[in-house]
């Protein structure tokens, strides 16, 4: 009785709220901010990962040593040409199969089934199956040789720069695209059906309902797959280093979370990692206010 | 009465609290836990499974816990697990990764005792001279080898038959030999290769791309290790070979083609050479028995250069069995005890592995000497090094990596590549003083 004459049912509400939220703040403490806050320590300090000696400060160091390393602008190019080649045909793509799924009449969810199907394997797999695809005698060869009506052309997808960068942005589109078009299909279907109705009435065509309702509505769901894009792009490792460590040349595909790696784990140099760690959060950081800012121009609203 | 029988229950259960705990504990500091990592090898499992349960048989009080890993991810994740304090007891790894935990003093120094010998020199006396050269420091041996292997060149001699050669007379000696035999074996659709002479190994470039350079007079690191690069020209040359042999040149083999060991086994008239070591055969007798009862392969030296200054065979190199340095002293004790049973088995694993442990008894056995081209392993042994052994050997090894690469798929000029090679080594090195 006291207990409730203390606590208001808001209040009481509240303490439920962090009961339930707890746990998953305490993962999120534990495995996102702690190695988020131990990166920005640790990128202040030169240390050999298998050294028992304390770690020696330097200051700014690993950041100085990073703008004045042509390795690690060559990662920030690969990573930029990555993400703007994955990112534009990944929105663009999901969106219109997204429009295609919703549109068939029957077979829907079969084909949401099948885009999302390579989404479910690991990345690892993924790679080591485009691995054969790409390989000299393998089917990428084979196909783009029947089509272009070519004979025994070596196409070089994993040892040409310009076609291995392609083949890691084939591998990402493909395993990614069926993911993000379901996520557009969830958002489709939030519109609600009398918009449509209403355009229909007004004798607007599949095309104009597209552009002027279905389009402009899905503005929350673009930015939300846009920065989900973004963020998975900048964080592309698997199949770089599956590629580069099956024969692939390094330096086309060097992409920062790869260096990241070499750094840390073959470099044994955990400073200068955690200070590349730290430079990528913060571009990360700064894109996704960056398109949250652009995408706050105007609120949608369904009245 | 029920007030006597109420103070017994009470100081039986007070007696019970007391003891059990008591017990457990006693029980718990006799009983020593070993975790032991290696890498994956299904014919080694198989005897090492049975010396563990022989060993625990012998002690009791000794449990040992044997996990396997993908050998490819071994080093990852060894390192990851003595960042993280939190590393196995025993394991082993290439020794150019291991040499870095033995610089940070990260494993314990062999106790001689516990492994059955009187001191240092007693157990290098039973081993072949130089086995300990790589894993010695300040007087001290940190590591017990499993097992030294060097690379020879293994050949199918249908396919020489097959492209109009005799391997007899025409295997090559010279690595101009090796292009131009590949050259004739080799057939190609258009420009893509379906059956290769010989390939390289592409990611063991400090095993097998540096003895090469040697051969012409060039080095790594100068001998005081503070310059990168010894010898330009012979660098260069080695960079123009391997520029001709890849695509973009005569087109004889290239790092994306399927790795040349792992289909040589299957004759499938695809692949002429592979540059392996003896457990070659350990592996060929279980993937394809008819091959290896065929008498249709052989086992040829390492080539050298036409006007080599340097008479280097391949690189051998070593797994050695080590002892995590900051688990307990008892428990390294007993380690050691379990790695020198364990050890002690050459013959079996010669037989049942395939692979070769340094030991005196063991190569001086007839056994030994009557095995496969056992005499063209250590003929070629007797003109080798150990493997190139720095504190960032894996390091230099991944620039050498993308150097030859860059030169051989990506068009990047053999100077532009060397001299890019030279920047980052040398950076490393400067980085050290």
């Amino acid at each position: 009785m006291q207990y409730n004459k203390r606590f208001s049912m808001e209040q009481k509400k509240a303490v439920w709220g962090w009961i339930f939220v707890a746990p998953s703040l305490l993962f999120f403490l534990v495995f996102s901010f702690y190695p988020i806050f131990n990166a920005i320590y640790m990128s202040f300090f030169k240390k050999n990962l298998l050294s028992l000696k304390p770690p020696e400060f330097v200051g700014w160091g690993n950041y100085v040593y990073l703008f004045h390393s042509k390795t690690f602008w060559q990662s920030v190019s690969n990573t930029a040409v990555f993400t703007i080649g994955t990112f534009i045909p990944l929105v663009v793509f999901s969106l219109m199969l997204a429009v295609f799924i919703v549109s068939r009449p029957r077979f829907q969810k079969f084909f949401q089934m099948a885009l999302y199907s390579p989404a479910a394997l690991s990345s690892v797999v993924a790679a080591l199956i485009w691995l054969l695809i790409f390989d000299p005698r393998g089917l990428a060869n084979q196909t783009l040789n029947t089509l272009m009506r070519t004979s025994g052309v070596n196409y070089h997808w994993l040892s040409s720069s310009s076609m291995l960068r392609l083949s890691t942005i084939i591998v990402y589109f493909w395993k990614y695209v069926g993911y993000f078009t379901v996520v557009f299909v969830a958002g489709i279907g939030g519109i609600p059906d009398y918009l449509h109705e209403a355009a229909l009435i007004d004798g607007a065509d599949s095309w104009k309902d597209f552009w002027h309702i279905t389009f402009p509505l899905l503005k929350p769901t673009t930015l939300l797959v846009s920065v989900m894009v973004m963020i998975q792009c900048l964080k592309t490792f698997s199949t770089q280093y599956l590629f580069s460590t099956s024969g692939a040349p390094t330096r086309p595909i060097d992409v920062i979370t790869l260096s990241i790696y070499n750094t840390a784990i073959k470099d044994h140099n955990i400073g200068r990692a955690s200070a590349m760690s730290v430079l990528l959060f913060l571009v990360m950081l700064i894109l996704t206010w960056l398109q949250l800012r652009i995408a706050k121009t105007e609120d949608v609203t369904y009245n | 009465m029920r007030r006597f029988s109420r103070w017994f229950t009470i100081g039986l259960v007070m007696s019970l609290c007391l003891i059990v705990p008591l017990s457990l504990g006693v029980s718990a500091a006799k009983t020593i836990e070993l975790t032991y990592w290696t890498h994956t090898d299904d014919n080694r499992t198989e005897i090492e499974d049975r010396y563990i349960a022989e060993f625990t048989k012998m002690y009791p009080n000794v449990k040992i816990k044997r996990v396997v890993n993908e050998g490819s991810k071994m080093g990852d994740l060894v390192l990851t697990a003595f960042s993280a304090q939190n590393a196995p007891d025993i394991f082993n790894l290439p020794i150019e990764q291991q040499y870095a935990y033995v610089q940070h003093y990260r494993v314990a120094p062999v106790d001689y005792k516990a492994a059955g010998y009187k001191d240092a020199n007693d157990l290098r006396a039973q081993y072949l001279d130089g086995t300990f050269d790589a894993v010695t420091m300040d007087g001290e041996i940190w590591g017990l080898p499993l097992e030294l292997t060097n690379w020879c060149i293994y050949v199918n001699k249908k396919i020489f038959r097959d492209a109009g050669l005799d391997p007899l007379k025409d295997y090559p000696k010279t690595w101009e030999e090796i292009a131009n035999v590949s050259d004739k074996i080799a057939i190609r659709e258009g420009d893509i290769i379906v059956r290769r002479g010989f390939d390289f190994r592409y990611p063991y470039y400090l095993v097998s791309v540096l003895p090469m350079i040697e051969q012409l007079g060039g080095k790594l690191l100068s001998d005081d290790g503070k310059k990168a690069i010894v010898n330009d020209e012979a660098w260069l040359k080695i960079l123009e070979y391997m520029r001709d042999w890849g695509p973009h040149g005569r087109n004889l083999g290239s790092p994306t083609y399927t790795a040349p060991r792992k289909i040589w086994n299957k004759d499938n008239n695809d692949m002429a050479m592979c540059v392996s070591g003896f457990y070659q055969q350990g592996r060929l007798r279980i993937d394809n028995p008819e091959f290896y009862d065929s008498k249709e392969w052989m086992v040829i030296p390492f080539p050298v250069f036409k006007d080599a200054v340097n008479d280097v065979a391949c690189s051998y190199y070593g797994h050695y069995m080590m002892v995590n340095a900051q688990t307990s002293k008892e428990k390294q004790e007993m380690a050691w005890k379990f790695i020198a049973y364990m050890l002690d088995h050459p013959m079996e694993y010669l037989e049942k592995v395939n692979i070769i442990q340094p030991r005196k008894d063991l190569l001086e056995s007839k056994a030994f000497k009557e095995l496969p081209y056992m005499d063209v392993f250590m003929g070629d042994m007797e003109r080798a090094h150990i493997v190139f052994l720095h504190e960032n050997g894996y390091q230099f090894e991944r620039f050498i990596k993308e150097a030859v690469e860059s030169v051989m798929l990506s068009g990047v000029q053999p100077k532009e590549a060397l001299d890019t090679l030279r920047e980052r080594i040398q950076e490393v090195i400067d980085s050290e003083l």
